[in-house]
Order: C-alpha cells, then structure tokens, then sequence
C-alpha cells in the first residue's frame, strides 16, 4: 500500500452494509478512530429501533475548524442528515432507513455511504477551502489593479491555524499568487527524527530534480517561518519543532484540481509517518536477513560430532555421564 | 467518553483469523483470515535496490483474491498459534494498522494476544516491532485463555469474576484445552485435541457425498454446520426422533453462483456432526478420546487446590463452541465422569465426600471470546497503568515485556 | 575492496588468531570460579597487552586478550547521522539476539560499536579459524550493510515524495 485512503474504511463498509435494505436491521455500537485524533461512533440512538443509525464524530480541533466555516461545508455535503451532536461528540449525521431519505437507488446509496466515509476528511477541508476561495478573490483583485507580481506581498492576510495534535498544527495562509500549507512536525523517537529528515530533504529536492510542476517544499527546523512567525505559540519543544511549506501555486487550485489537492494535503502528515515506520519495517527485515546470514557462518565453526568415542587404555569404552 | 483519549487497540491475531478493533466495542470492527499475499519474488533475501517493493502486498481477504492472479503468492504468518514469519507479521500489522483501523500508533495503546506457552523470545521481537517501527504508545501482550475467561463474566451465570478456570478454545484448526489459576497458565496440563471446525465441516462433506446431494462443497458444508447443526443429549433418541417426526430434516438452498441454486436435504448431520466431539470414534480412527473426558483428564492433572475452581468455572470461547446445547451436553458429561469417580472413591475409602460443583458456562460473546475479553480489559480506566510504554522500552530494552503485571479487575 | 580495507582485515586476522590461544584457567581471586579474566580483570597477571588495529579514526578494532578469553571490539565507521542512527539499530538488533550467537557480548566496550567475547570453552567447542573467519566476515558484511541501508533509505525517501507529490499534478 504506498498511499493512505481518504475514507474510512470501516465506515464504509459497514454503512454500505446496513443501508442496504436486503440485510436485515441489526444493532450496532461501534466506537472507531482515525487519524488526527478523530473519533467516530456509530450507533442506535434508541437501541430499541435498529432501523434508525446515528453516525457521530469527535474531532479534537472542532473548534478550530468551525472558525474556518466547517459548519458551512457540514451543512451543505451532509444538509438533511446533520443532527444536534451527540453529548461528547462534534457532528452527528441521523440516518433513517425506513423514512425514504436513503436513496434506493443502488448507486446513489453508494455514493452516500462514501460521502459519510470521507466525514472528516469534509471536515477538515474547511480551512483549505476559505483559502483557496480567498486565493480567488486575492488574485481577482490583484489582477484588476494589475499588480506587479514581484511586489512583496500584503501582510494582512490571516493565517488559519489548526491545532490536529497535541504539539502539531497545520496553518494555511491564501495570498494573491499562492496558498501556502504549513505543517508543523516533531518527532518523538531519534530514529524517527532522523529518518523523517531523510525524508524531508528528499520532498524538498523532488521538485528541482523530477516533478516541475509539484508544489514547492521547505523544510525548515526550530525557526517558523516568516508567514507563521506570528502565530506559533511558544513551546517547550521549540527547538524539536520542524516546519514543513508546501506552495501550492495557481496551477494547484484550479476548480478540477481542488478537491482533489485539499484531500491530499490533509494526509500529508500520516502518509509521512506510516511512510517512516514502513522504512523501519523494512529495515527491520533486512536485519533479521542479516542475523540469519551472520548464525549460518558462526555456526560453521561449531565442530560436528564433538563427543568421540574415548577408550580406556586397557580397550574398554566408557561413556560421558551426560 | 471519546475525550478521555483515543480507545486502545485490541488486536487478536489467529491462526485462521485476525480480529481488529478497539476497546469497548463488543464485537471486533474487522474480522479476516490472518493471510498475506506478496510479490511474487520479492520474499526471500528480499534485497533490493529500490527498497519499496515491500510495500506491494495485502492481507486478509484481500489476499486471497489477490493470489487468485498471477502476480501474488500467499503465506501465513502464524502457525499453530504461533508469529513463524516475523518479517510477514510485521507488515501485516502495518497494514492492519494503517488502512484498516486507521490510527496513528503513537496515539494508541495496543493490547495484543499470544497462544499459551508462547516463548518469551517471541514477546521480545513483538514488542520490538511495536515499539520500535510503529513507536506505539503502550503494548499489553494478554494470555488468550486468560482473556476468553474474562470474557465470560458478561455471562449472567458467573457471580465472581476470578481469574481461575478451564478453557475450552475451539476454532477452525485445533481446540485447546487450557486451565487457568488465578490468571496464569497452568502450562503442563494442557491438552488439544486434533478435532476442530474444520473436521466437522469435512464430516458434513463426507455425509453430503455419500447421499450424492446436488451440492457438496466445501462452502455448503460450512453453512449447513453454522446454521443447522446442534448438540444431542443421545444420539439413539435423537435418530427415533428423526425418523418419526420427518420436519426435522431440513432444506438448504445452495448458491452455486450465476444464478443456479440446488437444493440439499439436511439430515442426520444435523446432530451427528458435532458429536464428533464427544464421540471421536464416529469421525476419526486415531484419536479416540471424548472432549469431556479431556477437560476432566486436564483437571485432575493440575495442582489439587485449584481443581474445584477448574470445574465450577469452565469456559467456552471460538466458533466451534457455538452449537445449541454444546455447554449443557458438555457439563453433563463431565459431571459424570467426576460423580463416577467420587462414588468410586467413597466406596473405596468410606469418606463421603461434599460433591463437586461442575459448571459450563456459555455466553453470547462466545466467537470472539478472546478479542471481547481483551475489548472488556483494555477499556478499563487501569488498563494504561497496565501497560508498558515506550519510555519504558527504550530504557529497559525488549526484555521488559517478558513479564506482565496481571489485571486484578473489578 | 578497496585498497586499505585488505590490510586492515588482514591485520585483525592475524591478531586475532594470534590472540585465541586460550586454555582453561581458574580464577585465582575466588575459589571454585572460572571467569573470563578479561572482563574481570581482577589478576593482572592473566592479561596481555591489549592492542588497536585502526583503518582510520573512525575505523578501528581493540583486541583485549588475557590467558582464558579475548574480548574483540570493533568501531563501526558512523559517517554522518544517518549512518550512526542505522549503527546503533543495528547493533542493537544484534545484541537483542546474543543468545544464539554465543560470542557476541550484550554491551559494547565503550567506544566501540560492538564487541564479542571469545573464552576458552569457545575454542573448544568451535573451530579458531572459523570464528576468526565469522569476525572478518562480519566487519566486511556490517559496512556493506549500513551503505546498502543508507542508500535503500534515501532511494525509497525519493520515490515516497516523488509519489506524493505528483499527485499534485
């Protein structure tokens, strides 16, 4: 597997499942997690009525992202099924099988049951999608006062930070010419770190050597860079902290490319680390190789047959008492 | 009840099947065989310049389609119960982890399982992957039986929840049978038994050919044994009942796929096939000795202070333990058997002893008793005390999971 | 093999072998005790002088022998950061095997990477010249190995965000 899915697999293929009106109506009550510290419930609300599914989701960050219009985008990808949220949870989606609302259709039930497994990667792509709309009213503008494109940049612009993980955030910061996506990393083990770095130096080199038409990445440690250097709150951790940019450019945020770009930029980070922990993975079992290589050549030394038969001087054998 | 932090990993990997899920759910999310399918050519020395042909596999169900092409090969993991390819295993964690449960393993805690009398070595290289490639935040390596026994208490029969029991451990390969005192193996008494799902579902085929019905695969066996068969309390009773009352044979509607069906009369196997169990003979020519004369053979061999506990509190956990009665026929044999033994002995010494107390215990968590078990003690607020972290391991090394402190719980 | 690499093994095997001249020996400090004097080194008598061979600085084997046991460190060449993280896993990963590999000490000398205890129950179960042909074997196989990792890491790095980032595109 190189690439991590944007949907929720179990979602998905229990929701395709039981909005499936040939299986019978069984009682649920699952709690699933994904990444970034998302959480998922899915459940009976009356447990009584098996035909009534509730699909609630917790998401660490909820409150930054609805500073960046998550709701908007909930009420209009989710509209008739968004419900008042479950006590401990964020978003909860009611879905009634019996009432009509569940196409009957086979292929629009699909779709629906996909939509709900990509729950939060909808939700997260608030932040991405202020900014890439502010990128279109920026640039609009800029063209219409035929701006000279080298001309350093506005500064007002408000950087939208998003606080996934306990020590991690993500920023995105729309400007006329560019959105530029900030992630904030650190590692807790040595070998991640150094790993990671490999890593890093190679997103940042794959756009002069491979991929023209990749965004640009930076790597920078300890210091955030310029764009953020407002908003980083202080922490302990300063000096572990990496930042990672990645530029996306006009050519990135065209309308065809959009959604696909925003699902993308969310995975960064796990793709990252799944990608690292495969690279341990796979050292690990080049190891274990080399451990089988190295015991086959020791144990070419090992002498065969060490217990002779001794004799007594006088002929007779006597044995080891082992 | 989410904010308390993200819910532990339960993983329990099988040698037919994995179960994955998280803690506090009662049934696993994700249930598939324990498969691997990999690049053809890519196992061996697996030494390579472009260092990513590791990445080009799947698992589970999955697998078996993938190795249907040309391209993937299969290979399992485990055997007997027990991790034989550790470079496997690690990948199938990886992707276990990754794109089935989807979780950041630095988040989680994880509670794995290991078979009775697992080596420690086999401890150590576990939690060597766990920590060191996947950095997972805390790892509790739990004894099957144990959890299959904590598993129980959800039964209503159960008033205390002790830690001392006989399991009976059922699935598709081999059933084992393991007694447990106060949460620890008592290694040298386990005994198994080569009769499991898969004989019976072979039984039911051979039943199936001999009539020369429509459909005797494999697939059609297997469904007949998970929804018609039962336990019998006498098979001679149970044939008169047959024969006079001819409901009881039954039809199933055999699927062969583009849109032919067969039908296939369900007859006798319906009570003889899980009667394997207590009559090997009917099935088999080398093993001979019934389930319940095991599970009191298993008792008497273990230390004498535990033997009542052994007795009160035998547990059934795996599929092969879910047909109707199993529990009632099972405890009514080794009653039986220990009656017999204690009017033997008080004719024999004229002491009249108080009784003994034999007790079978089923209960509807009995599939998955093992992950339920380990979904039930990882969602305790202790479970993380429980646990070693990874601050732990780095500073102590792997040997450190060699020993596990056991869970007194409510 | 380039060109210093020949004489520097060439030297360590002719120290080495030199230097598994073992016999049995009871300790002279506690009665009924047969140590390794090397690591105890509680008879001064019982030791020999203790010799480095060295490629370079970074390079470099110490061998400790005494009248019952030598103890061989090597110094595994740590170029840059990359390859002390690799180093250390590895050695690591061996040392969390010692038991099948009957001389390989849990814990380096300090300073060295990895070390191996030979005693004189070794010798006399195994072949000398066998073992001394497992420790060159293993320093010439051990530096092929962390360059081969290294490389493997940074080709798969590339292809990783080559992979990610032309989904871009």
């Amino acid at each position: 597997m190189l690439m991590l899915q944007y949907q929720n697999l179990l979602l998905q293929s229990v929701l395709s499942e039981r909005l499936d009106p040939e299986t019978p109506p069984l009682g649920i009550d699952q709690v699933v997690s994904d990444f970034d510290n998302v959480t998922f419930h899915i459940s009976n609300p009356d447990p009584k009525d098996k035909t009534v599914i509730m699909v609630s989701m917790y998401i660490k960050c909820f409150q930054d992202l609805v500073k960046c219009g998550a709701k908007k985008i909930l009420e209009r990808e989710y509209g008739p099924y968004l419900t008042e949220p479950e006590p401990g949870y964020d978003v909860s989606l009611l879905l009634n099988l019996t009432d009509g609302s569940i196409p009957s259709d086979p292929e629009q039930r699909d779709e629906l049951v996909n939509k709900i497994a990509l729950l939060k990667r909808n939700t997260f792509a608030a932040p991405f999608e202020k900014a890439f709309d502010k990128f279109d009213q920026l640039a609009e503008e800029a063209a219409a006062e035929g701006k000279d494109l080298y001309a350093p940049q506005k500064s007002d612009n408000e950087v939208m930070a998003i606080h996934y993980r306990d020590e991690e955030s993500i920023y995105v910061r729309p400007s006329y010419d560019r959105v530029t996506v900030i992630f904030s990393t650190i590692f807790k083990d040595e070998t991640d770190r150094i790993f990671g770095k490999v890593f890093l130096q190679e997103f940042v080199d794959a756009r002069r050597r491979a991929i023209q038409n990749a965004p640009q990445v930076l790597y920078t440690q300890k210091e955030p860079p310029l764009e953020i250097r407002d908003v980083v709150k202080p922490s302990s951790n300063a000096d572990n902290m990496g930042y990672v940019t990645f530029v996306l450019f006009p050519r990135h945020l065209v309308a065809s490319r959009r959604e696909n770009c925003i699902s993308h930029i969310q995975i960064f980070r796990d793709y990252f680390h799944y990608h690292i922990k495969c690279s341990k993975a796979y050292m690990h079992s080049r190891m274990r190789f080399r451990v089988s290589e190295f015991l086959k050549v020791l144990n070419r030394a090992k002498q065969e047959n060490v217990v002779k038969e001794k004799k007594t001087a006088s002929g007779r054998t006597f044995k080891h008492p082992n | 009840m989410a904010h308390l932090g993200t819910p532990a990993v339960v993983m329990d990997n099988g040698t037919g099947y994995t179960k994955l899920g998280f803690a506090g759910n009662d049934a696993p999310s994700f249930v598939f065989p324990t498969v691997i399918a990999t690049a053809k050519g890519s196992s061996g020395g697996n030494i390579s310049r472009k260092g990513t042909e590791d990445l080009d596999f799947y698992i589970g169900d999955e697998a078996l389609a993938a190795a249907n092409g040309p391209a993937y090969s299969v290979n399992y993991p485990i055997r007997h119960g027990q991790i034989e390819n550790w470079d496997h295993m690690e990948r199938f964690w990886e992707n276990s982890i990754f794109k089935y449960l989807r979780c950041e393993p630095e988040d989680h805690h994880f509670l794995l399982t290991e078979p009775p009398l697992n080596p420690p070595e086999n401890r150590e290289n576990t939690a060597e992957i766990m920590f060191e490639s996947f950095n997972c935040a805390g790892l509790y390596i739990a004894v099957q039986a144990v959890l299959a026994l904590a598993a129980s208490w959800t039964s209503n029969k159960v008033t205390d929840r002790s830690l001392t029991g006989t399991v009976i451990d059922s699935g598709d390969g081999v059933t084992h049978v393991i007694p447990v005192a106060e949460g620890y193996v008592i290694g040298s008494a386990i005994k198994s038994i080569p009769i499991a799902g898969r004989d019976i579902t072979y039984f039911i085929q051979n039943m199936l050919r001999d009539r020369n019905e429509p459909d005797t695969s494999l697939k059609t066996a297997e469904q007949i044994k998970e929804n018609y068969c039962y336990v019998c309390p006498d098979i001679v009773k149970e044939f008169n009942r047959f024969d006079n009352d001819p409901d009881r044979f039954q039809k199933y509607m055999a699927d062969q796929g583009l849109h032919r069906r067969a039908t296939v009369d369900v007859g006798y196997e319906r009570f003889l096939a899980p009667e394997i169990f207590f009559n090997p003979e009917i099935a088999s020519s080398d093993f001979l000795t019934p389930l319940s004369e095991v599970v009191d053979t298993v008792v008497q061999s273990s230390p004498i202070d535990v033997r009542r506990g052994l007795y009160k509190n035998i547990v059934l956990s795996g599929g092969s333990t879910m047909f109707k009665d199993f529990g009632r026929r099972l405890q009514r044999d080794i009653r039986t058997l220990a009656d017999d033994r204690l009017a033997a002995n008080q004719r024999a010494t004229g002491v009249k002893s108080s009784g003994v107390d034999v007790k079978v215990i089923s209960h509807s968590k009995q599939r998955n008793a093992v992950w339920y078990g380990g979904s039930l003690l990882s969602s305790t607020p202790e479970f993380k005390n429980y646990c070693y972290t990874k601050q732990d391991y780095d500073e102590m090394g792997p040997g450190i999971v060699r020993n596990f402190s056991l869970f007194s719980m409510v | 093999m380039s060109q210093s690499l020949r004489p520097y093994l060439l030297a360590v095997r002719t120290s080495l072998t030199a230097a598994l001249c073992l016999e049995d020996f009871g300790s002279q400090v506690a009665e009924r005790h047969n140590v390794p004097e090397v690591e105890s080194g509680k008879s001064a008598e019982a030791l020999l002088n203790p010799m480095t061979i060295a490629r370079n600085e970074n390079e470099m084997v110490l061998i400790e022998p005494s009248i019952n046991s030598v103890r061989v460190s090597i110094r595994i060449k740590q170029a840059d950061e990359i390859e002390r993280i690799l180093v250390h896993q590895f050695t690591r990963f061996l040392t969390g095997r010692a038991e099948s590999f009957y001389i390989l000490r849990r814990k380096p000398v300090p300073g060295y990477s990895i070390s191996f205890l030979i005693t004189n129950f070794h010798t006399e179960t195994m072949l000398k010249h066998k073992l001394v042909d497992f420790i060159i074997e293993f320093m010439e196989v051990v530096d092929k190995e962390i360059s081969e990792m290294k490389l493997v890491l940074n080709a798969r790095a590339r292809f990783i965000a080559e992979s990610y980032l032309v989904a871009f595109d």
